[in-house]
């Protein structure tokens, strides 16, 4: 069961808005082709593209059906060029379109970084707001599922470094659901950063979002320390929280959801009241968004931290082979270290 | 998993059933794309069918001997109804295995 | 065209053998979770073997992508260790690039037809006579960086094949959809470099081609761009159901005859080897195969410190201090 309702959007498109209105059990993938269906239902110029995504339904059938609904012309395969896909979205965004292309793999980005960087991240500042770039690029992301090489990437960081983009990640159905509907509604260009690990698992999704979705959600309440993360670490955050409370330790975990911009009122909010904070990512450390994190939390909560703000990720390495992915992604042992490293933490 | 049901196809000239002579494959087997499945008479002629998809048989329709209508199941495959991408394999959900217990005193002032 | 020498045709006949034995036996490891994945070449063997035997291994350097494993034998590679990168041991295999003569496998499409004609131009600046050999397909030729190729080559002059492995379908997309024009040897005559197109499933077209073309390179009349059209008779990964968009009848009519049966009729209807030669050659194939089956099996995982020892040829105090870390927090020595 859906509902319409009709408004104008930024870029003078007819759209109307349907969405689900009772709540359903969906894997990610389901979510996010339900999103899409709808964003592509309501909105006449939106336009889904990139390798693989038409007939086939895209490699991980998130776009699933969208040809045969939507037509060929709105749901498009492109050759085998991503430079091409992003820059195709610049010109067809200032033809008045909503684009949402997909890269098939997060290592795939990178023969993109030129037209997402240099021109979709910059278009609207150059042209002095004349020329909106309302692009929702969908890149399936992160590591976890034995794939090869460029295929387990978190290209997080890099994507967030840019002026001009936003970046957001979701952890669960529910999340993706509607932030991709929200990310497709802006007017701004979204890198939306699908964790692949979590295509899978099946969770409710409910008609409405339950918060604000501009900014991070408690995942869970906590009293002694903020566990902060996003994308598929969200999921294993809860699992150590669960496995903390084995040890009296009572652990919230803050899902950042926006890696650009980030939420910096949740944040300090959360470590405020529990006064330790420890950030997990994938991606590696080194100018990893652990970094900025912990300075938001620094100079928000620095005179009631019990404890400098502790880093769990990835390291300084190329994403590895399979074998050694259990390696490299945070597991819980190593993520239990880091939240024993604030607990032990002495001051002077 | 899901079942995926694949009815006897139109094996041209107008002919609307065929007869099983010989199953290749048996519930339980992993077979191939391509791979020959069932061998079947028309009232023109014998031929292999080749399987259509890869994946694995849970179930058989028609003995040796048994006439099969055009659209009535033929084999039934057992997929993965969370299938994987194109690349890689789909994560386990499970409990965490655990080594590391914390230890703290915490004074909640 | 002259035919090859009987021996030659043995040889290339057993090669083949062996390429297609280890392909079919991948996707069974697959299914038996031996590996998590594969992108088989079925179909692709003639291309594949006739290209890398025209190679000289004393001069010439290949480069592939990710679906090169006929290649790789017909170079002499360890199999065991190009097996592994599809074992999730080691992203680019386990074999040593430089002595094999064969590039790390790589996952980027179109990601190393440069290098190719970076090492080729080296060649030129260092005075040796070795020719590169690029593979790429179909689906590659869509990418930037091939334009950039094919144009610094033309420039530079630079002793490079960039061998084309049209097999029709890039994933779900076919070549109508990817090649506009409908001829990636065409594109040659832009940058006035010979483009030719030959059929990928005839062994000695793709010898002889080959091999002019990496004698014209080495003589130093520059690049030559060959479009080997073949067909891609099996699924792009071991997790593809090419059944979404193609049926069985259209793979039968598209991929025309078996490249190796047409290699095998050859043989036997000039009579250089008799159905029990051939058989022998299946039995020592499906030897070789079980070989790599049991050593790819007990290869045991890479040691989780490599994950810091190949980063840098000279480490970083960081980098030291995070293997240090990851030593005392994980459950290996």
């Amino acid at each position: 069961m859906t509902e319409t309702t009709y408004a104008q959007s930024a870029t003078g498109a007819e759209v109307h808005t349907t969405h689900i209105q009772e709540p359903r059990v969906l894997s990610m993938q389901q979510a996010l082709n339900t999103a899409l269906d709808e964003i592509l239902a309501s909105n006449t110029k939106a336009l889904v593209f990139g390798e693989d995504v038409g007939h086939l339904g895209g490699v991980f059938r998130v776009t699933d059906g969208l040809q045969a609904k939507h037509g060929s012309s709105r749901v498009f395969d492109t050759p085998l060029a991503e430079s091409g896909i992003l820059g195709l979205a610049a010109g067809l965004a200032m033809a008045g379109f909503t684009p949402l292309p997909e890269v098939q793999f997060d290592g795939f980005a990178y023969p993109a970084i030129n037209q997402i960087v240099c021109q979709i991240a910059r278009l609207n500042y150059r042209s002095r707001g004349t020329m909106p770039m309302p692009i929702t690029l969908r890149v399936p992301s992160f590591g976890g599922i034995r794939a090869p090489e460029h295929h387990g990437e978190s290209l997080e960081a890099l994507f967030a470094h840019v002026p001009g983009l936003k970046v957001v990640s979701p952890a669960d159905p529910h999340q993706a659901y509607h932030l991709l509907r929200y990310a497709a509604a802006s007017p701004d260009p979204v890198i939306f950063m699908e964790p692949k690990a979590r295509y899978w698992q099946k969770a409710p999704v409910e008609a409405a979002p339950g918060d604000d979705l501009a900014g991070a959600r408690i995942a869970r309440h906590g009293r002694h320390l903020t566990l902060v993360a996003w994308g598929a670490m969200v999921a294993r955050c809860l699992q150590v929280a669960e496995l903390a409370a084995e040890d009296g330790i009572d652990v919230e975990v803050l899902d950042l959801r926006w890696l650009s911009p980030i939420d910096g009122v949740t944040l300090a909010e959360s470590v405020g009241r529990t006064r330790r904070a420890v950030v997990v990512h994938e991606a590696p450390l080194t100018s990893g968004l652990g970094a900025e994190v912990a300075q938001l939390i620094t100079a928000s909560c620095f005179d009631t931290l019990r404890s400098p703000v502790e880093r769990v990720t990835g390291f300084d390495v190329p994403y590895p082979s399979g074998d050694l992915e259990d390696e490299y992604v945070p597991n819980v042992d190593r993520i239990l270290y880091g939240i024993q490293r604030v607990l032990e933490y002495k001051r002077g | 998993m899901a079942e995926l049901t694949f009815p006897l196809p139109d094996l041209g000239e107008g002919l609307i059933e065929a007869t099983v002579l010989e199953w290749l494959v048996a519930p339980g087997d992993q077979v191939e794309r391509n791979q020959p499945l069932v061998e079947v008479e028309t009232s023109k002629s014998a031929v292999e069918l080749p399987s259509p998809q890869a994946g694995k048989v849970l179930r058989i329709h028609g003995e040796p001997g048994q006439s099969i209508s055009v659209g009535q199941p033929l084999i039934v495959f057992d997929v993965p109804d969370d299938s994987a991408g194109i690349v890689g394999t789909v994560p386990k959900d499970e409990a965490p295995k655990r080594r590391v217990r914390l230890s703290a005193v915490l004074d909640e002032d | 065209m002259e035919p090859l020498p009987a021996e030659e045709l043995l040889g290339l006949y057993a090669l083949m053998t062996e390429v297609r034995h280890l392909d079919r036996a991948a996707v069974a490891w697959q299914r038996q979770g031996i590996i998590p994945g594969y992108a088989p070449l079925l179909g692709q063997e003639a291309a594949q073997v006739g290209s890398g035997f025209a190679m000289d291994r004393t001069l010439d350097f290949a480069f592939p992508t990710y679906r090169e494993m006929g290649v790789a034998r017909a170079l002499d590679v360890d199999m065991t260790g190009y097996m592994a990168t599809h074992k999730a041991s080691w992203h680019g295999g386990l074999y040593n690039p430089v002595t094999s003569r064969l590039a790390p496998i790589q996952a980027v499409v179109a990601g190393s037809v440069l290098h190719a004609v970076g090492w080729a131009h080296g060649q030129t600046l260092a005075g040796e006579s070795g020719a590169a050999l690029s593979y790429f397909g179909d689906g590659a030729s869509s990418q930037g960086d091939v334009h950039e190729a094919m144009n610094f080559a033309a420039i530079l002059r630079a002793p490079v094949v960039f061998f084309v492995q049209n097999n029709g379908w890039a994933i779900s997309v076919p070549t109508e959809k990817q090649v506009a024009g409908g001829s990636v040897a065409a594109r040659g005559a832009g940058y006035g470099i010979p483009g030719v197109t030959i059929d990928g499933n005839d062994i000695e077209a793709v010898v002889h081609t080959t091999r002019w073309a990496l004698e014209r390179a080495r003589s130093g009349q520059g690049p030559v761009l060959i479009e080997a059209l073949t067909y891609r008779r099996g699924p792009h990964s071991t997790a593809d159901d090419p059944g979404r968009y193609r049926t069985l009848d259209e793979e039968r009519e598209s991929a025309g005859p078996d490249p190796m049966e047409r290699l095998r009729d050859r043989i036997l209807g000039a009579g250089i080897a008799d159905m029990e030669a051939l058989a022998g050659m299946e039995r020592e194939a499906a030897a070789a195969v079980d070989q790599v089956r049991i050593k790819l099996t007990g290869l045991g995982t890479q040691p989780g410190a490599e994950m810091f020892n190949f980063v840098f040829q000279e480490s970083t105090d960081s980098l030291n201090q995070q293997a240090e870390q990851w030593r005392k927090e994980s459950d290996h020595d």
